[in-house]
Formats: C-alpha cells, structure tokens, sequence
C-alpha cells in the first residue's frame, strides 16, 4: 500500500463515522439516480412505443376498387408526413376482430367479413399534423371514415393519450432529476463538509508537509483518494440495491405492460442497460469527488499557507 | 550556498530584519545567534520561503529565492533539510514512517527507501527505535527522529531552529555530536539557537543578531 493510500485508509479507520455518512448519503443518492434513470428509460420506452403504433385509420367505402385503393395508398406512401402505411383488407379485419373477441367466440360467429370495411392504417411523423392530415384523406373519393385509431371505441383521441402520456413522462423526467440533482448536491456539501473537516485535523501535518517540501498535490492525494473512495463505494453499493430491486419487480412489470417493452426482456439488454447507468453513474460520482475535494483542499490551503 | 543582501522585513511596527546581510559557505557551520525576537526565525523562514522580504534578495546558490514563483518552493524545500525546536513529527507515523514521509515527498524511488531509512536512523542512534511512535519516544529521540527526517533526502543544506531548546544539556550534546558529524559530511548548517554553552563548545562562526540587524559575522 502507498503512503497516500495508507494515510487515506488511516483517516476512515480515525474516523468511521463521517466515512459511514458519506457513504450512505453516496449509496442513497445512486440508488435513487439508478431508479429513476431506469424509470425514465421506460416511460421513454412506452412513449415511443405508442407514437409509433398506427395512429390514424381511413375506414374505405364498400364499393372502392382496387386500383383507386392502390392509387391512393401509393399517395399516402409519397406524402412526407405520414408514415408505416398499411394495408387492412376485410378479411383481415375479422381475423383482428375474432382475436380481439376471442373470449367470446358466439360475437365472431354472428360476423362475417362483408361487415367490415377495409382500412389504411397509418402513422404521423409529428401527431400536430394529424388533424389536418384526417381532414385532407376525409375528402378522398374512396375514403368512408377517417379518425384516430383509439376513436373506435370512442374513447379518448390518440393524440390525447400521447400528450398524457408525454405529460408523465416530462413529469418522470423533471421530478427525477430534481429529486436527484437535490440528493446530489446534498450528497456533494457531505462530501465538503468531511473533507474539509478532514483537512481541519490535518492542519498540522499540512503544515509539516508543506514546510519539508510537499507540493499541493502531494498533500491533497490522501484528500481525494478518499473522496473517490467514498463515491465509489456509494455508486456500487446505490447501483447492485437498484439492480436487485428492478430484478426482483421487473418480471411484474413486464407482465403488466404486455407487449409494450417497457424495459428489455431480453437478460443480456437488461443487464447492458443498467452497466451503462453504472458507468455514467461512476463518472458522474468521480467529477463530483474531484471537484469535492478540490474545493475543499484549496480552501484548507489558502488557510494554512 | 546562501547570501543575505540587505534583507529588510517589518511585522506592522516591529522590525524584524533590518538591512541583514551576510553569506554562508559550502559546508559551513553557521550559528545564527540572539536575544529571543532578534530575528534568528525569519531568516530561517526566509530561506525556506515561508516568509518574503520587504526589501532584499535572499539567495540559494545562485537563485534569487525572493523572486521564486509558488509552483517552485516545494522544490526548493526539497533540497533543504529542516529540523525544528518542536521536532514536528507526525504523531500517527512511526519513526520509520516519519522519515519515509521525507522521501515520499521528495518522489525518491520506493526501493529505495528501506536501505536510506536504515542508513539515516543507524545514524542518529535510533535503529531500535524503528517501530515506535513519537508519543513513546523521549525529547532527545524526538529529535533525532527530526534530524533523521531531515537527513534522509540528502540535502545541500540543514536549517536547524532551536534544536536543543527543548533537551537538557545531556541530550543537546548528543544532538550537536550528530550536527558536528553530518557537517565533517561536508554538509551545510545553519543553526539558530540562543545556547551560549553550545556556541562556545563547537566553535563555528557565529552571526549575531541584536533587533533585526547583524551585529557580529
């Protein structure tokens, strides 16, 4: 062991409880960072998910023909705004219906495929274009009905749903980084105040050092050694709590969201997404102990020298 | 090695060096003698940078050390050995560990250490004394531990700044055995000290100080 790390290692055995307190501020904070940047990954996830689903359909009148049908789909496909167009002929429609009633087959029995219209399905590029989009593809010649896909069941429009959603998300994302940018900066002043009482009970041997030759660096090392030491061991320790909780709720969560990949079903994509919280969790963590440190060995300097 | 040239320095009123000019040789033994406030501490200060002249130039070998920027006073500090009155020990260290802190400081090679520790502590007389810490250790030891730390960087020069204030005659002349042996070395030593019994005994040259100015070089 160095002599820096030596006098790091001395002064968290002289004082275990400020190093206790640092630590579990450190823990806390990272946990919570873990969480929420877990939790912001999946509100972004379904968000996205559900702006990328068909978003307008255009239900067609029963007497289009085939060629009209083609030539206006070929239109849809040239127009810049729209998006993932497809297709939904009669046929499949029923087979979309007896899926959707399949636990009640008596109401896809009493149905045939001559009832359902056939439909183009697409998608807005940005849904503040969508009205005017309906309105435009309401004119066409072969076009019955046009809304948003979520009007069906006369619920609420999609673009509704979305902006709900975006809501909860900006909520997730501001609340979060509030909530975490509170916690780092508290995690931060921690980290000052025991460095700075560190540097106070050293005044001494500062004053040693410096007189046989030491250079500021020379004296701060054990300072920020200690300091990283601290926010590593809070990254680690706030990361694994985060990562067994999320393990230990996500197959809940994934079963409750269905087919919306709020997070990654796949282990090995889990596991890489909460390694890439950890590694800007860990630079995060070490700018904050160098700058801690820093702060408070200057400070401590201009009072000794 | 060091050159005074008219060295003027006030605290507020008080005159702590006035106009103090002298030199000190390669491998010269200097005792910087005086009433208590005379002045013998601020130029020991001054030679380490501690303090800055109002006025003057303080020389070490040919650097003007008045002019020095603060990156560069470690350096300088490194190529001095100091030994002070409360020998300034680190109380948490062991003597081996007190005089390492000398050679970590100095970026010297881990390697070598272990062979210069022993070397510098078989020196002072204090090679079964290693393991100890300051608080077990007596006055007399306390500075040798100092002397040792001083020594194991292998200065050009050695401040001393009341070496024997705190030992009784006994002890201050085991001390001044050790001083006198390191300067035969060929090693220089500015000592500042206010012992009439010492001055006489060792019978170096003596620069007098009387309110901050040299009264006798």
């Amino acid at each position: 062991m160095n002599i820096h790390t030596r006098t790091a290692v001395d002064a968290i055995k002289r004082s275990p409880f400020q190093a206790v307190s640092a630590i579990f501020v450190m823990t806390l904070t990272f946990f919570v960072a873990t969480t929420f940047a877990v939790l912001l990954y999946a509100s972004s996830n379904s968000l996205k998910y559900v702006e990328t689903r068909p978003q307008i359909i255009a239900f067609l009148k029963k007497d289009a023909g085939e060629t009209k049908v083609t030539e206006l789909q070929n239109k849809l496909q040239s127009d810049v705004r729209l998006k993932d167009i497809k297709y939904v002929p009669k046929e499949q429609a029923l087979e979309i219906y007896k899926e959707a009633t399949s636990d009640n087959p008596l109401l896809s029995e009493l149905v045939s495929p001559s009832i359902f219209p056939a439909s183009l399905e697409f998608s807005v590029s940005d849904l503040m274009l969508a009205q005017g989009v309906i309105e435009e593809v309401g004119k066409e010649e072969v076009v019955d009905q046009v809304g948003f896909t979520a009007n069906i069941g006369g619920e609420k429009s999609l673009d509704e749903v979305v902006n709900r959603l975006k809501n909860i998300s900006n909520y997730v994302r501001i609340g979060g980084l509030v909530f975490v940018g509170v916690l780092a900066v508290t995690s931060f002043l921690v980290l000052l105040v025991i460095i700075s009482m560190r540097m106070t009970t050293r005044k001494g041997e500062v004053e040693i050092l410096s007189l046989i030759g030491a250079t500021p660096s020379f004296v701060s090392k054990p300072i920020v050694l200690e300091g990283i030491l601290y926010v590593v061991i809070g990254v680690v320790v706030g990361w694994i709590s985060s990562f067994i909780m999320w393990l230990y709720v996500s197959p809940n969560i994934l079963s409750y969201f269905g087919q919306i990949p709020i997070l990654p079903k796949n282990p090995v994509d889990f596991f890489l997404l909460f390694l890439i919280i950890l590694g800007i969790e860990m630079a995060v963590g070490l700018i904050l102990a160098l700058l801690g440190t820093m702060i408070a060995v200057k400070r401590s300097f201009k009072k000794v020298r | 090695m060091i050159k005074f040239e008219n060295v003027t320095k006030s605290f507020g009123r008080i005159n702590a060096l006035d106009n103090v000019s002298f030199e000190v040789s390669d491998g010269e033994f200097v005792f910087l003698t005086g009433p208590s406030g005379a002045g013998k501490t601020t130029i020991l200060k001054m030679i380490l940078r501690d303090i800055l002249p109002d006025s003057g130039k303080v020389f070490f070998g040919t650097t003007d050390i008045t002019g020095l920027a603060e990156k560069d006073v470690p350096n300088l500090r490194q190529q001095m050995g100091i030994v002070f009155q409360d020998f300034k020990l680190l109380p948490e260290r062991t003597v081996t560990e007190n005089v390492e802190v000398a050679l970590a400081v100095a970026d010297l090679p881990q390697e070598e250490w272990e062979a210069r520790v022993k070397h510098v502590l078989k020196l002072v007389g204090l090679s079964n004394r290693a393991k100890l810490f300051p608080s077990q250790l007596s006055g007399g030891e306390l500075q040798r531990v100092s002397l040792a730390r001083a020594l194991v960087v292998n200065p050009k020069i050695i401040l001393a700044d009341e070496p024997t204030g705190n030992l009784d005659w006994k002890t201050a002349e085991g001390i001044m055995e050790l001083f006198e042996k390191i300067n035969k070395e060929g090693k220089t030593i500015i000592m500042a000290t206010h012992h009439e019994g010492i001055i006489k005994h060792a019978k170096h040259r003596v620069v007098k100080l009387i309110d901050g100015k040299v009264e006798k070089s």
